[in-house]
This record gives C-alpha cells, sequence and structure tokens, in this order.
C-alpha cells in the first residue's frame, strides 16, 4: 500500500506552476523531497495535508482522497512539521499542549511531557523567547505525540545546528521502527537525507524528475574525474553533466551502465547526483 | 472549535486585563456612550488574535491540522460573539452598581447595552469577512472607517438618551432595526467568510 499517491496533480500560481506531478511514497519508507528553492517541495506537501486544492489531479494520502471530506479524519494520522513552528508566540510548551490535546483525539500528554523533558525545553517560557532549534523541537514534540503513522516535514532541519540535527535524525528512525509508519522528508540537507532516506524525489521548477531507491541511485551513477580527451571517449549519452575538476581536468557525473567494463568511477553522493542533474537541466 | 477558542483566549489573556481595567475606566465614567462603546470595542477581540495568527503564520499549520474552515471561521465569530456579550454584561453590573451605591455617574439602561451589543454584532459581519479576505493589516482599514462611524453613532445615541428621559426616548426604530440587522449580517457574514477564507488559503 502507498502511503502518498499523487497522480498528474497541477496547479498553478501564475509565475510557477506544479506541472503533472506523479508522486508515491510506500508505506513503512522514508521519502526524501529535494529541489531547489521554489522548486515546489512546500506546495507539493501542502498539496497532500489537503491545504492547497489542485487545479488538477488526485492526491490521496494513507488511501484516503484528499479532497473528500473523510480526509479530515486522516488528519489525525498525519504529524506535520513546517520550516517554523507556526504557533501563536505568546504561548508557552504547557499551553501548546493543552490546544493540542483539544485538537488531537489520541493526543498522549504522557508522550508530550516525555518530549519536553527529552528536549529539555522550558515548559513556561513563551515560545518567541525560545532559539530556533528549541522551537523545532516543539514542532517535531507535537508532531509525534498524537500517533501518527505519517510524518510531513517541511525544511524541519533548515538552520539547526549539526548536533540538534543528528539528535532529530535519531528521532525520525525511532519512528520509522514502527512498520507502518512513514515519511516524508523535504530538506535542502542533502547529506541528511541520504543518512535518513530510503526515496529520494527530485522537484525541478514544479515537475517531479524522479522519483528512485536511494541504493538504486546510488548505483546509477558514478562520478568521473579526469582529463577532458578521457571523459570524450564516453557515448555522450553516458555523460549526465560536467565542470571544471579544478586541476585543469574535468568531473563529471556518469551513467554507470553506459560506461565502458573496467572503468573507475567515484561513488556519487545524494548530493553530487542532484547538482549535477540541475545543472545537466540548466545546460539542457 | 474548543481547541481554537482556547488557543485564542490564551492568546489574549495578557491583553484582556489591561482591556478589562480600560473597560472599567470607559464604563464608568462615560455613561450610556461607554456602555455601547466598550461592547462594540470588545467584539474586536478576534482582530488582535487574528493578527497574532498571521504573525505566527498559524493558519498554514491550522490548514493540515483537523480543524475545518468552518471551525476555523466560526471560532473567530464565537470569540467576538463571547467577548461582545461578556464586555456587555460587564458594563450592565458596572452600571447596576453604581446605581445601587447611588452614584451621579450612574447610567443603568439595559437597552443601550443591548443596542451595544447588536451593533457590535452588526460591525463583526460587517468587518469579519474582509479580515479573513485581505487580512487583518489590509482589513484594518474598514475596520477603523467603521469604527469612527461607531464612534459618531454611540456618541449621538448617548447624546439622545443623555438629554433625553431615558429608555423610553430611545429611537423604536433602532430598538427593531438593530437586531433584526444582526440576524441577518451574521447569517450572510458567515458562509462569506467561510468562502474569502478557502479563497485566500487556495
Amino acid at each position: 500500500m502507498n502511503v502518498i499517491e499523487l497522480s498528474h496533480i497541477h496547479k498553478s500560481f501564475g509565475s510557477f506552476a506544479i506541472q503533472d506531478l506523479c508522486l508515491t511514497v510506500p508505506r513503512g519508507t522514508i521519502c526524501g523531497l529535494v529541489g531547489e528553492n521554489g522548486a515546489g517541495k512546500s506546495t507539493t506537501i501542502r498539496l497532500l495535508c489537503g491545504a492547497l486544492r489542485p487545479d488538477s489531479g488526485t492526491a490521496s494520502v494513507l488511501g484516503v482522497d484528499v479532497s473528500s471530506p473523510e480526509f479530515q479524519a486522516v488528519k489525525e494520522d498525519i504529524g506535520v512539521v513546517l520550516d517554523e513552528a507556526y504557533f501563536p508566540e505568546i504561548l508557552n510548551a504547557v499551553q501548546v499542549g493543552k490546544i493540542m490535546a483539544s485538537t488531537y483525539h489520541r493526543w498522549d500528554s504522557g508522550v508530550y511531557e516525555g518530549y519536553l523533558r527529552r528536549f529539555d525545553l522550558p515548559e513556561k517560557k513563551p515560545f518567541r523567547d525560545y532559539s530556533r532549534g528549541m522551537r523545532m523541537k516543539l514542532a517535531i514534540a507535537v508532531a509525534l505525540s498524537h500517533h501518527p503513522k505519517l510524518l510531513v516535514l517541511d525544511e524541519a532541519t533548515a538552520g539547526l545546528d549539526p548536533i540538534v540535527r543528528d539528535e532529530i535524525l535519531d528521532i525520525f528512525n525511532e519512528f520509522t521502527r514502527e512498520e507502518d509508519h512513514s515519511i516524508l522528508i523535504s530538506s535542502h540537507i542533502l547529506s541528511d537525507l541520504e543518512k535518513l532516506c530510503d526515496y529520494i524525489a527530485f522537484l525541478h521548477d514544479g515537475r517531479l524528475l524522479f522519483c528512485e531507491e536511494k541504493d538504486r541511485l546510488l548505483e546509477k551513477y558514478g562520478i568521473f574525474s579526469d582529463t577532458t580527451a578521457q571523459l570524450e571517449c564516453l557515448l555522450p549519452e553516458a555523460i549526465v553533466a560536467r565542470e571544471p575538476n579544478g586541476y585543469g581536468g574535468v568531473r563529471a557525473l556518469v551513467r554507470r551502465e553506459l560506461a565502458p567494463a573496467g572503468w573507475q568511477l567515484e561513488r556519487a553522493s545524494v548530493e553530487d547526483i542532484i547538482l549535477f542533474l540541475v545543472k545537466g537541466a540548466k545546460n539542457a | 472549535m474548543k481547541a481554537l477558542l482556547m488557543k485564542d483566549c490564551f492568546v489574549l489573556w495578557k491583553q484582556l486585563r489591561l482591556f478589562i481595567f480600560v473597560m472599567l475606566v470607559i464604563t464608568v465614567f462615560n455613561g450610556e456612550f461607554g456602555n455601547v462603546f466598550i461592547v462594540i470595542w470588545a467584539a474586536m477581540l478576534p482582530y488582535t488574535s487574528m493578527a497574532y495568527d498571521e504573525r505566527s503564520k498559524w493558519d498554514q499549520l491550522a490548514a493540515m491540522m483537523p480543524y475545518s474552515v468552518r471551525d476555523i471561521v466560526l471560532s473567530k465569530f464565537l470569540l467576538g460573539w463571547l467577548c461582545a456579550g461578556a464586555a456587555a454584561l460587564f458594563a450592565l453590573v458596572c452600571q447596576l452598581l453604581q446605581t445601587v451605591l447611588g452614584s451621579p455617574l450612574a447610567a443603568f439602561d439595559p437597552l443601550s447595552n443591548l443596542i451595544g451589543l447588536c451593533g457590535s454584532l452588526c460591525v463583526l459581519s460587517i468587518t469579519m469577512p474582509m479580515m479573513f479576505r485581505f487580512g487583518v493589516e489590509r482589513g484594518r482599514l474598514t475596520m477603523f472607517l467603521l469604527i469612527f462611524l461607531v464612534c459618531g453613532a454611540a456618541g449621538a445615541l448617548g447624546t439622545v438618551v443623555v438629554d433625553g428621559e431615558g429608555p423610553a426616548r430611545l429611537p423604536s426604530l433602532l430598538m427593531v432595526v438593530l437586531p433584526i440587522a444582526a440576524v441577518i449580517l451574521t447569517a450572510i457574514s458567515i458562509p462569506l467568510s467561510q468562502r474569502f477564507y478557502r479563497q485566500k488559503m487556495g
């Protein structure tokens, strides 16, 4: 079963549009949504959470059509963390807990208080006096305290220091130990996604360029770094994009299956693949 | 809905203490005008909470939580009604106490409270759709225009009551028209606000 299914979604905002977006995320997996600023990641997240209505196409989450009245109940199973906490800044953690207890039927005060202690969040301090890390931790505590089946995270780790980010990634990993728990996470920090995700979906200019298993993606591409003359020996379709390597040579993203056997290719990271694909798309 | 009202109460709580003090001063020293004015002023408290919501982008998060558009819109109306009702009751009790204590400033007049309450519901119904459509910043312009009109009307009304011989001299037309107008405007305003809110959220 797919936890998220977006089918031929179109959404136009005048100068920008999500075009023919088809995306599926299997249950029990972590999918990373990557793309440049303005590529449509947040719009995609808003569409699948029912906060935006598509111009055409269908979206379903946890098996229920997002535009149907039944989706209101499904929102109980979705934990959302956006790039900011978005609670009125005059509130404190205790007040946020009380509001959420009246919002979610399955709100678990014990779990929430446990996260407040674990994250060392002051209970009575107004939210406006929290640091960015503390704000995000509060948002994560809220998202996890109503026993969701799907976590939707939009730049939830942006602007956090590496230690806090690592701590938060551990929590997300803990969350997916339950086999019916899934995560959709958008982030600019590709190294985090490489650590965490099973699938990588890449949005560029409102279009989904690919959604693939991370391991398959890493197997598919390799990095070539040598002279231009040697690179030219390759089939043109084997080269995705290239750049000067800084030593008079060239560095390129290469499709392994089209490279001759025995060619030495370095392992490409998700970051390498995405950066080269963006360059390739721009040069095309 | 309960959660949304609770959030607004938490947000407004600190301001409410100052607000109650100002209400007390206005209602004690301004007679009928004060009675009408504070009720209309109280009905505008939802805009303060909407301003906080906008500043924190709460609406974006709320759209992803299990709140319906109906709940979000109705909670703001309900907050306005509760605030206006509480202010009307507060003014009534204050004036009653002043009358019992024989204060020369006493202006116990339940009918002016009723007029204030109905007027506040009309103001709320007229301004709320604009707040949902344009946001608090731009919607406020309309609100200020209305405040000037309402203050002028309340002042004129206060003069009629003070100069006249009590509620018997109140324009009877107003007593009939305002409650009916409040009901009709509210019935139009709620679905319109829901529509505008949906449009704003995309």
